[in-house]
């Protein structure tokens, strides 16, 4: 009973999450010119963050682990940090935030998180990230920091297992080749190890001991996360001991030169708004349907 | 490797959870399995909860098991009156229960089992953490393998773990009992359908309408044509800020002569007197103008839907001094008169700006349907099987006479029993008597007693309530029994000839169409007063009802007809509360998805739960 493996030692666990806007509806607010307003629109855990933080989570459940989240970002993503600890009842939260670090790509960011983690308690075993943002392609992020702590990368992960006694990580990628078929690879690599998790990933637990350590976790974040500030540390540039030229702007060996719309294409279907509440309306649509199916019997 | 637990518990209603909390109270490990993605999202009661202690042995009750369920359980409202109406169309007479529903009762409270079971799983949960156990929910549980030393669990979601002992609490269709050959499924005579109806009404309108103060609560039951004809009767329970409205038939009665249950509760709630209780200012929107630009009539309605929303939400606070308070201590508002000049406000912007009318019916919430074990006829002789015990709906446990309806304390009652011989099993290492001292702990249940004899000074306190009623109404075939019943000195004798009778012989002759329908009737005519409803109720069809409940759709059905042409299914095309089945070509066909799980056609299909986390969601229970 209890938590398989629990007298090896507990496994060191790290994710780097990433304050996104909300695009959901109701939510998300547009400029006239179609560009996001970011003033006018929430934001949140980025979707992507939140399944890496599921992950982690698993291990927890299923190992016993000591979670870390780190984020970068403006002060205000200590909310996403929140969201994060709510899934994987994180037991530290670090947000770096300073304005030198402003203007960073993902390499410069790359930098900071680095930083960031050497500064977590423990030497991480594990560190998450997310498969990519959902408000840029900045997917490499999780990579570069990879290269930067000299951990093993695995990318496009969807299940995971860790052999506590050897130390291992096994790993199954899921890889599209393109036009052909998706092969699941089945990796080994030992610890210390990056993950990049694919957003199929869904974590299952499969015994009841697994089951009752959730619920526990849960619970516990949940308390956690009300007090969550306490949890929480905040590092500027100087106290995360990086060089100011490696980070933001200056550490940026990219820039965003220029931003395109690329123009939608016309759609060829047209709309009508059909009041529900109609049954005539109602009717005619079933009828159109009906149609469409080419006479299937519908009932 | 297998996981090992001391016990199983299957099944996270009311019964299951007070068994949970009984194991750890005793600092035993247990383990219960729940179906549903959350304990409660499953369960569905008449609703009232009692707490008793009866003259001759006692009883465990709900406050014995969780020592804080006085202050702090999630309770709807104190019942405080009790009174049974016989109606005939618009005539009603009315007959103070209050005394028989108060006899040997400490409390009773209406409850929504949703809210509550979510919070005894709270209290549960938490004790059986600290022994090592715990509720694991979203699993269903596929088998169970009873070798000679070994109690294997297999599931549909999780690995098979094994346990010493198994205590059964998975309802009135019980797979456990079908899986361990414990007892065969209830027929249609052992069984009542109850079907309900969650009614929106503010706090102080319940209050002012039902003449109750706050907390307080009164239970109405209703008897005569509103059954059309059937065996059974309604009930109106007030709720803290809902009231719970249902239908309950001996199912037989049904099978006899087949009715939709939604005809049955629209004909309860379609008499003038629930009519009446049941009523409230509802908002009714004015159709969009068509002719309007696009933008305009989308415009429009969501104002409309936000400002409805607003009133209703607003009227509700402002009908309830708790919410009152909050509104104005959170500083939205200055003050309790500010609410009600901001609620008059958006009434009026709605009525002159968007022609929105409000017109007097009445707001339905969720419909549910139930199956209900008739104890006297149902209850297991010998509630086990091997190192399973079977406790609540499970072992058909539930005592029904008359106006005296008491299930969900029975199932505390029994998972108390079954607790303690678990943990007496466990403490001396040895299950091998476990069932029979479980049984011997049963039959000392004042509940089984009640469910095999007739309580004569139960009797004598009913009879005392119904003293006005004419002895001639109840007819010429129970005269002379009624008579003697009603006599000081001749009760004693008849109660003893009826006991010595039975069950058995006797319940046919009093639960008859005669007494339940015609007699009410009579009663109702001959003594009643005129009701007048002043307004229709809009009922909602049963696809609507449909509609509004929440599901998670298996695509696998959980339901296997197995005779497409059998008289029974034929009848379940009726029967079935959300008209799952259809007649096509003489075969009965099935579409599962609005299956509200209730078990109506258990008898004659292989009839699972479904998988762990699917099925319906019941938002109140």
């Amino acid at each position: 009973m209890g938590v398989t493996g629990s007298a090896m030692k507990e496994l060191n666990l790290a994710v780097i999450v990433k304050l996104e806007p909300d695009f959901s509806e109701g939510n998300v607010s547009y400029n006239a010119d179609g560009t996001l307003n970011r003033a006018e629109t929430k934001s949140i855990l980025g979707p992507h963050s939140a399944i890496a933080c599921s992950a982690a989570f698993y291990a927890k459940v299923k190992y016993g682990a000591r979670i870390s989240v780190g984020t970068m970002g403006p002060p205000i993503a200590d909310a996403a940090l929140a969201q994060a600890q709510q899934i994987c009842d994180a037991d530290e939260l670090h947000l770096y935030s300073d304005r030198l670090f402003a203007g960073a790509d993902t390499w410069a960011t790359a930098e900071t998180l680095r930083a960031g983690i050497a500064k977590m308690q423990g030497k991480m075993d594990i560190v998450f990230s997310g498969h990519r943002a959902s408000d840029g392609e900045t997917g490499q992020t999780g990579p570069q920091t990879a290269l930067k702590l000299g951990y093993t990368f695995l990318g496009h992960v969807i299940d995971y297992e860790v052999d506590m006694d050897r130390r291992v990580v096994r790993a199954k990628r899921l890889i599209t080749l393109q036009g052909f078929y998706d092969v699941i690879e089945e990796v080994e690599a030992p610890l210390p190890v990056f993950i990049a998790i694919d957003p199929s990933y869904k974590p299952s637990f499969n015994t009841v001991s697994q089951r009752l350590a959730y619920e526990k976790y849960q619970k516990e974040a949940k308390a956690r996360v009300a007090n969550y500030k306490q949890y929480l540390k905040v590092f500027n540039a100087q106290q995360l001991e990086v060089d100011p030229k490696m980070v933001g702007l200056p550490g940026s060996p990219t820039i965003v030169y220029k931003v395109e719309k690329i123009p939608k294409a016309k759609a060829s279907r047209k709309t009508e708004v059909i009041d529900g509440s109609n049954r005539a309306e109602l009717r005619r649509v079933a009828i159109k349907i009906h149609e469409v199916l080419g006479g299937m019997v519908i009932k | 490797m297998t996981e090992h637990y001391d016990v199983a518990i299957i099944g996270g209603g009311s019964a299951g959870l007070a068994a949970l909390k009984q194991l750890a109270n005793l600092g035993k490990q247990a383990v219960l399995i729940e179906a549903g993605k959350q304990v409660g999202s499953k369960n569905v009661s008449g609703g009232i909860l009692y707490s008793k202690r009866p003259k001759r042995g006692s009883t465990h009750n709900v406050e014995d098991v969780y020592e804080n369920f006085l202050s702090e359980a999630p309770v709807e409202r104190k019942i405080t009156k009790y009174i049974l109406h016989a109606v005939s169309k618009d005539k009603e007479f009315a007959i103070d229960l209050t005394s028989a529903h108060e006899y040997q009762a400490n409390f009773a409270y209406s409850v929504l089992l949703n809210r509550l079971n979510g919070w005894f799983a709270k209290q549960a949960g938490e004790a059986a953490e600290k022994q090592g156990g715990g509720i694991v929910s979203g699993v269903h549980v596929r088998s169970i393998t009873l070798n000679d030393e070994k109690t294997i669990i297999e599931t549909d979601e999780i690995e098979p773990f094994e346990v010493k002992a198994v205590i059964a609490a998975d309802g009135v269709n019980s797979e456990i009992a079908q899986l361990t050959g414990a007892r065969p499924k209830f027929t249609p005579a052992q069984l009542y359908q109850g079907v309900k109806v969650v009614v929106k009404l503010p706090e102080e309108i319940i209050e002012q309408r039902f003449g109750i103060g706050p907390d307080e609560g009164a239970a109405h039951l209703f008897s005569g044509d509103i059954t059309l004809n059937h065996i059974g009767g309604g009930f109106l329970y007030t709720n803290h800020d809902t009231l719970s409205v249902g239908a309950v038939y001996h199912y037989d009665s049904l099978l006899g002569r087949p009715a939709e249950p939604y005809t049955l509760i629209d004909a309860l709630l379609k008499n003038p007197m629930v009519s009446e209780f049941i009523k409230d200012e509802v908002a009714v929107k004015q159709e969009i103008d068509k002719s309007l630009p696009k933008e305009e009539q989308l415009r429009i309605r969501f104002a409309v839907s936000k400002l409805v929303k607003t009133w209703n939400e607003l009227r509700d606070a402002h009908y309830s001094p708790a919410a009152r308070r909050k509104l104005v201590e959170a500083g939205k508002y200055k003050s309790e008169d500010e609410i009600k000049a901001r609620l008059d406000s958006i009434r009026n912007e709605l009525q002159t700006k968007y022609a929105t009318r409000f017109v007097t019916d009445y707001v339905e919430l969720e419909y549910s349907a139930k199956l209900v074990p008739d104890g006297k006829r149902c209850m297991m002789k010998k509630p086990y099987h091997k190192n399973v015990l079977f406790i609540g709906d499970a072992a058909g446990r539930g005592v029904f006479i008359g106006p005296r309806i008491e299930g969900i304390n029975v199932g505390i009652d029994d998972a108390v029993r079954a607790a303690n011989s678990v943990a007496r099993a466990i403490d001396r290492n040895d299950f091998s008597t476990l069932g029979e001292h479980y049984t011997q702990q049963v039959e000392e249940s004042p509940f089984t007693r009640d469910m095999r004899e007739i309580d004569k000074d139960y009797l004598k306190t009913f009879l005392d309530a119904a003293k006005d009623v004419p002895k001639d109404i109840v007819g010429q075939r129970y005269g002379m029994i009624f008579r003697l019943m009603s006599s000081g000195t001749f009760r004693g004798l008849a109660v003893g000839f009826a006991n010595i009778l039975g069950y058995d012989k006797l319940l046919p002759m009093v639960e008859s169409e005669e007494t339940y329908v015609q007699v009410p009737i009579e009663i109702a005519e001959r003594l009643g007063q005129t009701v007048t409803a002043t307004y229709t109720p809009t009922i909602p069809g049963v696809a609507e009802r449909i509609a509004r409940l929440k599901y998670d759709d298996d695509r696998q059905p959980h339901i296997k007809v197995l005779d497409p042409e059998s008289e029974f299914m034929k009848k379940l095309v009726m029967l079935c509360p959300t008209s799952c089945y259809s007649l096509e070509a003489g075969k009965v066909m099935l579409q599962h998805e609005a299956c509200i799980e209730c078990g109506t056609c258990a008898k004659e299909t292989e009839w699972r739960h479904p998988r762990g986390e699917k099925g319906v969601i019941f938002q109140y229970g």
